[in-house]
């Protein structure tokens, strides 16, 4: 039996709603939008209905609540990444955080009532570990600020830790399938040819004497008992018998059999010990029972051949019980399995990083680059539309949310009213009227849904979503049945495109990987030219933007800078006006701080570099200290973790590279070589703006500059 | 009323102290301090390096072979790495055999009060470490929504320099004004002045609301709390010593307030119009608590430890290393990168902890205790100490929460050592003659490789394991053989490849790429790595290893591995990087700063134990 009813209708029968469903359904806040929420307790049967849903469905709309974004401030997203730090940055992000909510809600639409038919689930996930096997997730960071955030809208930590839905990852399932089962076999080849090995465990004390000879006889006794009467041996009988020293025998795989209960990890070592050494029949097996736990058991064998059978025996068992485990431990992942089978399309609002996410925690680790990246989600999932970027380029949709933020829950009260307040009286018939279902049974489960939840908000995204295309024309009262939004030219020009990050100005074409500018999107700094970047860290945390500004122009002339960013408090990018300039500054600088007479320490640059920590760099050093997997909060103390001993590193055409430590030991006239050779060499530009340099140029460039500077280069 | 001796009791008169009877607790806490022998603390953390469930980087736990300072760098990774979410204090005295014990459990959370990233930006959590937690039914929502936040000293100074706030300067005998001066104290007198008249005229007036909000405006008069103000505007130190001097000789009811900008220093005086000496006595006590309440607010759970710090009271802890690491990294400063600077910055703190883990090193067969449980079972069964325990504060009126109760236990744990080892508190030394002062056990730290939280499950007993001395410098790290190569395997095949390995050595896995090599003989260890570093072959024997990949490093290579903090997934890289870094040499330590480690064969982790 099911209620259907309309949310639109659904406030103005509050009273009645409440009279009738006050025992099942809490609505707390005000949305009064019912979203089912999904634990360990109700997944099973949460997961067969999804199904239903999710193969019915015309699309799908997600999100997720993660326990971070940025592990350090200058991880934010800048204007200034070019589109591999950008990258870079995501994959950090994707690596370092957990995932704690996943919102899933199919739309159906229902032509008879002309309406779509939405059914929002609130996942709660915890990267909790279920097999003993090494998985990435197990360790997570929390950036503290995003918690904070989390429980002011009332997150339920409880929920997410205590009763999580954990999960593997397709590659984590391989891993674990793999290595269980050959642990396994290990633990059965190791008992069978590593018996001298095990042999040596030395019986120092007198209480490990005492318990091997204890045991021995109990053992003894054992056999002697099942030898001497098999008939009678009934666990009846052996109860009968109150004396401690008996063991009960038990059955294990129509054997009888004793199980160890009660000892410790060295009195089990022990144990087996002295079954190697005095009991040929007896087997020490460790078998896992229904409750998933291990038993241990010594089992007797009446030959050699029936050992070996025991022993295949209880090898096929481990390998079908590790199956059944890794299968249960996949979890959650067989929810997004479920998308990825279907096909349907994805909605997402802004979800690149929720995607990457996905990728990250359910298929596999990241690639490497964007573009690897982008055909690889694209092989998976193949239809993705991203909310955000079809808001922005629909002048239709920019005219109606006029100067209102842009934020989901804005767009959804703007363009869905009679979705999102239903109270409102709104006449108009040109919204797309959204129904919410929920089925009666088991609705204890149901929750209000509430803004920043994730059922709530892929609940938002959809809606957005269906009227966003009915704006952009779509007739959905056309469609009897199931709509296939692939196939409208209108929305087609929408699909797979994403923005790597609020502030990249690009989108990216998940089916080609191909990066372009986005014409919406309105940059906030002038035209940023990578190849014209210095990176600064270290300088005195006096300087400011203007006094950076001012002393760099005081060298170079008024125009000589094109903008100034800076990563945080410790760390700049000074974009240049022309590339020279890059490696002007960065010989100039260690001209100066090679040399300790008067007019270098009464030159206009020498205030940056006062304290003597100022490095600086071209802009490949700031994508190779994003690359790296630490995070400092500070930007000077990541470049020392990475490990930057150097201080100046100039890099000229060729992509030949200098790192200079400035000792005091350089002579004053070792900095005269590196000025001639790359005056001497024409800069590629082709080359400093693709940045690509091979890991063989940088080596063959490094021995041929050794000869050269052999005294300027120090690696400490 | 009295929760006293059955185990089940005591769970429930753990106080849960959160951010709403916070202050309440503070002021009680601040007594039973002061009337306590001794101060037993526990925490609870998000994660730990140490953990025996920390498969990840199986090598960056502390381990038998660490010496005091690898131990140390590795604490203190694990300090800067994870977070406190319950830190339980509990003042405790012996009153002739009863033991009178105040037990608090405080719920953190490093919420960033004030927005200023602080106290920590982010911080890791180990998923197994939660589950546990769970599984004692620990209340996340309570712990996230209203734990008690912080800052450590340092953090406090800095929050202080960027949080304005208004502060009562004393002001200073100044040197003579120049005529800029003498123009300054001119106009700032008349305008106080005029100000103050103003204001005093006002009081006998009785205008409408426009006139008043007019003159309000005319004269830049503000209002402080219920009383009159003004703002002066000042641009230097000197400004504010100047306007400081003349509002004080200007009239008595006037109370000068300086109001810090942001990082700049001072940014105005804002003078208080007082109606009376009460009024101005009021004011100032208003200011005092004004101040104490921002206090609180900025070091917030701290206000615990610096009330410990200063009581000087003896602190007792189990793994000692481990948790004044995080201690020390939370609640004072960054830590120090080498253990003996950590002891110093830490004994100006504290001067007196003692480590339950080095008085359990005391009494012979509890020595191999690896845990608490494990030392009270065994000291439950071996000896005779009855405790009597009495917690006279009333217990929780939710008696699901029993948190904290690993202080008890530690508490309890002492007790008993204490009696055995006679160890009595300071004031009573000169009671018996065979009393120990605690002094004798103080600030003597125990590296574990276990840590108190995951001690709950099993084996409740002793390793019988033949722990023997060895010295740093017989003891070499191989790495660059195939990775899920067994320990066994490694050793015979090892044996086939160069003479010393002919004689009888030891060999573990400290991860899947690294193993380390025990030799028997001394002088193999040096013999071997000064061959590889010569790369002079003896025999064929060394260049054939070497040609496989297999690389060697003496302990100084690794103990360079941890002060540079190359934690990297596996150990072998981080050799790796070490050894390529000193262009090849490899280094070999030595033999003055060797230092002895305990090796035993039974406690060092292996893989194959999943």
């Amino acid at each position: 039996m099911r209620s259907r009813w309309l949310v639109s209708a659904f406030s103005r029968t509050l009273t009645l709603a409440f009279s009738r469903h006050v025992h099942r359904r809490r609505f707390s806040s005000a949305t009064g939008v019912a979203v089912k929420k999904v634990t360990n307790s109700n997944f099973e049967p949460a997961l067969e209905e999804l199904r239903v849903r999710v193969r019915e469905a015309d699309f799908v709309a997600i999100d997720l609540e993660m326990t971070g974004i940025m592990s350090a401030p200058w991880r934010d997203a800048f204007e200034f990444d070019r589109s591999d730090v950008r990258y870079l940055k995501v994959k950090d992000s994707v690596e370092k955080f957990a995932v704690v909510q996943v919102g899933v809600c199919p739309f159906r639409w229902d032509g008879a009532k002309g309406s779509f038919i939405a059914h929002p689930h609130n996942f709660y996930v915890f990267p909790r570990k279920e097999l003993p096997v090494d998985g990435p997730s197990y360790e997570f960071l929390c950036q503290t600020t995003s918690m904070d955030f989390l429980a002011r809208y009332q997150f339920d930590f409880n929920a997410c830790i205590h009763e999580g839905i954990s999960y593997l990852s397709r590659a984590q399932e391989a891993e674990a399938l793999q290595t269980l089962s050959s642990a396994y076999k290990d633990e059965f080849n190791d008992s069978l040819h590593n018996l001298e090995e095990h042999v040596e465990i030395p019986l120092l004390s007198t209480a490990d004497l005492l318990f091997t000879e204890r045991m021995k006889n109990r053992f003894h006794q054992w056999c002697d008992e099942l030898i001497k009467s098999p008939a009678k041996n009934s666990p009846l009988e052996e109860n009968s018998d109150s004396n401690k020293m008996q063991f009960r025998t038990v059955f294990f795989k129509m054997r009888p059999a004793v199980l160890l209960d009660g000892f410790s990890s060295h009195q089990l070592k022990l144990i087996q010990l002295v079954l190697r050494k005095h009991f040929k029949d007896l087997v020490y097996v460790r078998s896992v029972d229904e409750n998933a736990t291990w038993r241990k058991i010594v089992v007797y064998t009446d030959s050699e051949e029936d050992k070996a059978s025991l022993r295949k025996e209880v090898q096929e068992d481990l390998l079908k019980t590790t199956g059944a485990r890794v299968r249960s431990a996949v979890g959650f992942r067989h929810v997004i399995d479920l998308l990825t089978s279907e096909e349907k399309l994805i909605v997402g609002h802004n979800c690149f990083l929720d995607i990457a996410h996905i990728y990250c925690k359910f298929f596999g680790p990241l690639p490497s680059s964007m573009v690897e990246f982008a055909l690889a989600v694209h092989k998976n999932l193949p239809r993705i539309i991203d909310t955000k970027h079809l808001l922005n380029s629909s002048h239709i949709i920019q005219y109606l949310m006029k100067r209102s933020s842009k934020s989901l829950s804005s767009a959804f009260s703007v363009l869905c009213p009679r979705v999102s307040s239903p109270s409102q009286h709104v006449a108009s018939n040109s919204y797309v009227k959204v129904e919410v279902q929920a089925d009666e049974t088991g609705s204890c489960c149901f929750n209000s849904g509430a803004k920043h939840e994730a059922g709530y908000d892929a609940f938002m995204t959809g809606c957005v979503f269906a009227q966003a295309c009915s704006h952009l024309g779509m007739k959905f009262e056309l469609h009897s049945q199931s709509i296939d939004f692939s196939k409208n030219d209108k929305i087609q020009n929408y699909m797979n495109l994403l923005y790597p990050s609020w502030n990249s100005g690009t989108v990216i074409d998940l089916s080609t990987g191909m990066e372009n500018p986005d014409s919406s999107y309105k940059r906030r700094y002038p035209q940023i030219v990578f190849s014209n970047i210095v990176l600064v860290w270290g300088f005195p945390s006096n300087i400011k933007p203007k006094d950076l500004k001012e002393c760099v122009c005081k060298v170079f002339g008024r125009d000589s800078i094109t903008s100034i960013f800076f990563l945080d408090s410790t760390a700049a990018l000074i974009q240049f006006s022309k590339e020279e300039l890059v490696n002007d500054f960065l010989i100039l600088k260690y001209k100066l701080e090679s040399n300790d007479d008067p007019i270098s320490v009464l030159h206009p640059l020498a205030k940056l570099l006062e304290g003597g920590n100022t490095c600086a760099a071209n802009y490949e050093t700031y994508r190779d200290i994003c690359s790296s997997s630490v995070s400092k909060v500070l930007f000077v103390d990541q470049a020392e973790a990475v490990g930057i001993r150097w201080k100046t590193k100039v890099e000229n055409g060729s992509g030949e590279t200098q790192k200079f430590a400035s000792n005091t030991e350089n002579a004053p006239g070792d900095g005269l070589p590196v000025v001639k050779q790359v005056t001497g060499k024409k800069n590629d530009p082709k080359r400093q703006s693709h940045h690509q340099v091979s890991c063989q140029d940088i080596l063959d460039s490094l021995h041929a500059s050794n000869s050269l500077f052999v005294k300027q280069v120090r690696s400490t | 009323m009295v929760a006293s001796g059955g185990k089940h009791c005591w769970c429930r008169a753990v106080k849960q102290i959160t951010k709403s009877n916070f202050s309440a607790a503070l002021q009680q806490i601040k007594a039973h301090i002061k009337d306590a022998d001794f101060i037993a603390v526990s925490s609870q953390k998000t994660g730990d390096l140490s953990a025996s469930s920390s498969h990840r980087y199986p090598w960056r736990r502390v381990l038998p072979i660490d010496v005091p300072e690898t131990a140390y760098l590795k604490a203190k990774l694990a300090a800067e790495t994870f977070e406190l979410l319950q830190f339980a204090v509990c003042p405790f005295r012996f009153q002739g055999s009863k033991l009178v014990a105040f037990p608090y459990n405080f719920h953190l959370f490093p919420r960033d009060e004030l927005n200023l990233g602080m106290p920590s930006y982010s911080f890791s959590c180990q998923s197994s470490f939660l589950t546990s937690m769970a599984r004692e039914g620990f209340d996340f929502n309570v712990s996230i929504y209203d734990g008690i936040s912080y800052l450590s000293r340092a953090q406090e100074s800095i929050a202080k320099e960027r949080t304005p706030t208004p502060l009562v300067y004393s002001s200073s005998s100044s040197p003579t004004p120049s005529v800029a001066d003498s123009i300054f104290i001119g106009r700032i007198k008349s305008r106080v002045e005029h100000w103050r008249n103003a204001c005093k005229d006002s009081r006998n007036m009785t205008d409408g609301s426009l006139a008043k909000s007019l003159r309000k405006l005319i004269l830049g008069g503000e209002v402080y709390g219920s009383r009159p103000s003004l703002s002066i505007d000042v641009c230097s130190d000197r400004q504010v010593q100047l306007t400081l001097e003349t509002v004080t000789h200007i009239s008595d009811d006037l109370v000068p307030l300086v109001v810090l900008d942001k990082s700049v220093g001072p940014k105005s005086v804002r003078v208080v119009l007082t109606s009376s000496e009460e009024d101005k006595h009021l004011l100032m006590s208003e200011i005092q608590n004004l101040e104490e309440e921002q206090n609180l607010k900025v070091r917030g759970f701290r206000e615990v430890i610096d009330l410990i710090s200063s009581s000087h009271k003896p602190i007792i802890a189990y793994n000692c290393l481990h948790d004044f690491t995080f201690i020390h990294s939370k609640f004072i400063s960054p830590l120090p990168p080498s253990l003996n600077e950590f002891m110093c910055s830490l004994r100006l703190v504290f001067s007196n902890i003692v480590d339950v883990n080095h008085l359990l090193k005391e009494i012979g067969p509890l020595r191999k205790a690896k845990n608490l449980p494990a030392a009270l079972s065994y000291l439950k069964r071996q000896f005779f100490v009855p405790i009597d325990m009495e917690i006279p504060q009333p217990a929780d009126g939710n008696s699901n929460k029993n948190h904290g109760h690993n202080v008890l236990r530690i508490t309890r744990v002492f007790a008993k050592l204490s009696i055995l080892l006679k160890i009595v508190p300071d004031c009573q030394t000169s009671l018996g003659r065979h009393t120990m002062a605690i002094e004798e056990y103080a600030n003597i730290f125990y590296p574990t490789s276990n840590s108190v939280q995951e001690t709950e499950a099993d084996d409740v007993d002793f390793h019988m394991d033949n722990v023997r001395k060895i010295s740093t410098d017989e003891l070499i790290f191989m790495w660059g053989f195939r990775g899920g190569t067994s320990a066994a395997e490694l050793k015979s095949h090892l044996r086939q490849t160069h003479f010393v390995f002919t004689e009888d050595f030891e060999l573990r896995l400290v991860d899947n790429t690294c193993a380390v090599v025990v030799f028997q003989k001394s002088g193999s260890a040096e013999a071997l790595l000064k061959e590889i570093g010569s790369g002079k072959t003896n025999s064929t024997a060394p260049s054939k290893m070497l040609s496989e990949g297999l690389k060697a490093a003496g302990y100084e290579t690794y103990k360079k591995v941890c002060r540079l903090g190359l934690w990297e997934a596996e150990l072998a890289d981080s050799l790796e990087s070490v050894t390529s870094d000193s262009s090849g040499d490899v280094v070999i330590s030595s033999g003055e700063d060797a230092s002895d480690i305990y090796w035993s064969s039974e406690s060092m982790i292996d893989l194959n134990d999943l």
